[in-house]
């Protein structure tokens, strides 16, 4: 199983159906594209087709929201095997999913579920990313999750958890500057504890996204540009953690390709503010 | 294990069956209460399958309008728990529902607008396959033609109507208003495939939807020319049977020719060399 730290890819975005067409009659200043695993995983037509097309002409990165690594269902290999066949034929520079559950007993809620941060979660989670790193032959790269719940059985913080994860399983991960601003606000911590809580040498890429505030909570929609508030914790965790993959994440209001081009301009002014243009292009 | 395993069929049961039980496990929150909180995740669940079904069956969700079509989702989701890991599947029991469940089964254009929709969603990115080309058909030898034997296009999908579903679609899809619904005199077959990475319907004619059934079936052309001889009369029959293939090599709806297996087949039709050779070009 290869250990190389992947690369710094630049500044990314999510690979939209609304978008082929642009994407591939222009050139749009993107560096790369993340894909949902499972809109792919399908038996063939247009969307295969793209992505054949655009994987020649970008890296690719495969971003799953089905692994459900922290359920105590069994791992599902008839899953696994179709991730698998569709890293063959995408060859992402890595693939990653969140650290959450999806469902038990043969449901899948589609929805990205809380972990208690417990020792015996923990064992669980570790044991799991283990297999499921055995079997695709490379590391994984987990995500943090927002959250809107709390348990009281958690025996620790999140990005204690995050961290022993990372370390025992010996996976990547992926910072949703997002997920750890709405988290932070609905749980009333600070981003800055948890970005000085997840090992540096860890994080592969990062995730900026838009949300909705619901005054006394906010819900993860990735449905609006992204807020000042959430650029800030982007500013700190580029001052933090170096050159990292950036990408925006939007799923829904999909706005023309151009304004997330622009959006995109304003993490790359971010880092090349914070990191000074030679470091970023030494990076890259 | 337990305690994590136990953890997540409870919270599962909150959000499929209102079960509160979870709450006991859930810390209030500075802001906010349990229930709150984890009323994020339970709007959440439906909201989301919602979406998936207004996004799989669009001109169903015109059809009956948004309050029918949100009455109708959270009917269907009650049902039918999402048991995939990939959200495309969700909606797949949808037309079966319509036309089992009440109110909805009283009214045959539901489940057909939905099997029609379903139908198109399956073959826009159904398995991939050459379709069979004009040439590769006139290459066969004259002497062979009534032992060929025809391979539907992977994607090809055969649907009967008995109300006016093809017209009722196409209203709501261009957008128009639709006709009222009404059983026909006499079942609409159609054939729905993908050509040109676009899903495709289009109404088949009595005797050419017989002769399509009979030719999936692995039926040889010398056969289906009997049958259509059967079907509407002798005069012109194989011309009409071969009009027919040709239209179907113009859609793409095949995917490959082959000869089967037994010359007997060629001697029971009493098409000889002559005859079969004539078909093709007759309808250029």
């Amino acid at each position: 199983m290869s250990t190389k730290r992947p690369p710094f890819l630049g500044f990314g975005l999510g690979l939209r159906a609304q978008h082929y067409r642009e994407i591939l009659h222009g050139t749009p200043k993107v560096d790369w594209f993340e894909v949902i695993s499972e809109n792919y995983m399908i038996p063939g037509g247009q969307p295969l087709r793209m992505l054949d097309q655009i994987r020649e002409r970008y890296p690719i990165v495969m971003h799953g929201v089905s692994l459900s690594i922290a359920s105590t269902a069994p791992l599902d290999m008839e899953y696994l095997q179709c991730l698998k066949t569709l890293a063959e034929r995408a060859n992402p520079k890595w693939i990653s999913d969140h650290l959450c559950w999806t469902g038990v007993h043969g449901v899948n809620l589609h929805d990205l579920l809380p972990v208690p941060y417990t020792k015996e979660a923990l064992d669980h989670v570790v044991e799991r990313v283990t297999q499921v790193q055995d079997f695709l032959g490379r590391r994984l790269t987990l995500e943090n999750v927002s959250s809107y719940v709390t348990f009281g059985q958690s025996e620790m913080t999140e990005w204690e958890f995050v961290t022993e994860v990372a370390n025992r399983a010996d996976c990547w991960l992926l910072f949703d500057v997002n997920n750890v601003y709405v988290s932070a606000f609905n749980h009333g911590f600070d981003t800055a504890a948890f970005l000085n809580g997840v090992p540096r040498d860890r994080v592969v890429q990062f995730h900026v996204a838009g949300h909705s505030h619901e005054e006394s909570h906010i819900v993860d929609t990735h449905d609006h540009p992204v807020c000042p508030e959430v650029w800030d914790v982007y500013r700190a965790a580029v001052a933090h953690f170096g050159p990292v993959s950036t990408m925006i994440e939007r799923d829904d209001n999909i706005p023309p390709l151009t304004e997330l081009v622009d959006e995109l301009d304003h993490a790359r002014r971010i880092a090349a503010e914070v990191l000074g243009a030679k470091r970023m292009e030494a990076a890259a | 294990m337990s305690g994590l395993k136990a953890l997540q069929e409870s919270f599962q049961r909150g959000l499929l069956a209102g079960d509160d039980a979870i709450l006991s496990e859930i810390n209030d929150s500075a802001k906010e209460s349990r229930d709150i909180r984890f009323g994020v995740y339970r709007n959440a669940y439906v909201l989301r399958f919602i979406e998936v079904l207004s996004s799989d069956y669009e001109q169903l969700h015109a059809y009956v309008g948004d309050a029918g079509f949100a009455k109708l989702a959270r009917a269907y989701i009650a049902a039918h728990p999402s048991d995939r890991r990939n959200a495309r599947d969700f909606g797949r029991n949808m037309p079966r529902f319509l036309g089992h469940a009440n109110p909805y089964a009283k009214h045959s254009e539901l489940a057909e607008i939905a099997g029609l929709e379903k139908a198109l969603g399956d073959a826009f990115d159904g398995p991939d396959a050459e379709p069979l080309s004009l040439e590769r058909l006139a290459a066969t030898a004259p002497e062979d033609w009534p032992r060929l034997v025809f391979v539907p296009h992977p994607t090809a999908i055969r649907l009967t109507f008995t109300t006016n579903t093809a017209d009722l679609w196409s209203a709501l899809h261009g957008e128009t208003p639709p006709p009222k619904p009404r059983r026909l005199e006499q079942r609409q077959p159609v054939i729905i495939w993908r050509q040109d990475l676009m899903a495709r319907f289009r109404p088949l004619p009595p005797e050419e939807a017989m002769m399509w059934d009979e030719a999936a079936k692995g039926v040889a052309f010398g056969v289906l020319c009997e049958m259509v001889a059967t079907f509407a009369g002798t005069v012109g029959a194989e011309l009409r049977a071969a009009s027919y293939l040709r239209g179907w090599v113009d859609m793409g709806v095949l995917a490959d020719c082959r000869l089967a297996p037994s010359p007997r087949l060629q001697v029971a039709t009493g098409l000889g060399p002559g005859n079969s050779a004539s078909l093709l070009p007759v309808t250029q």
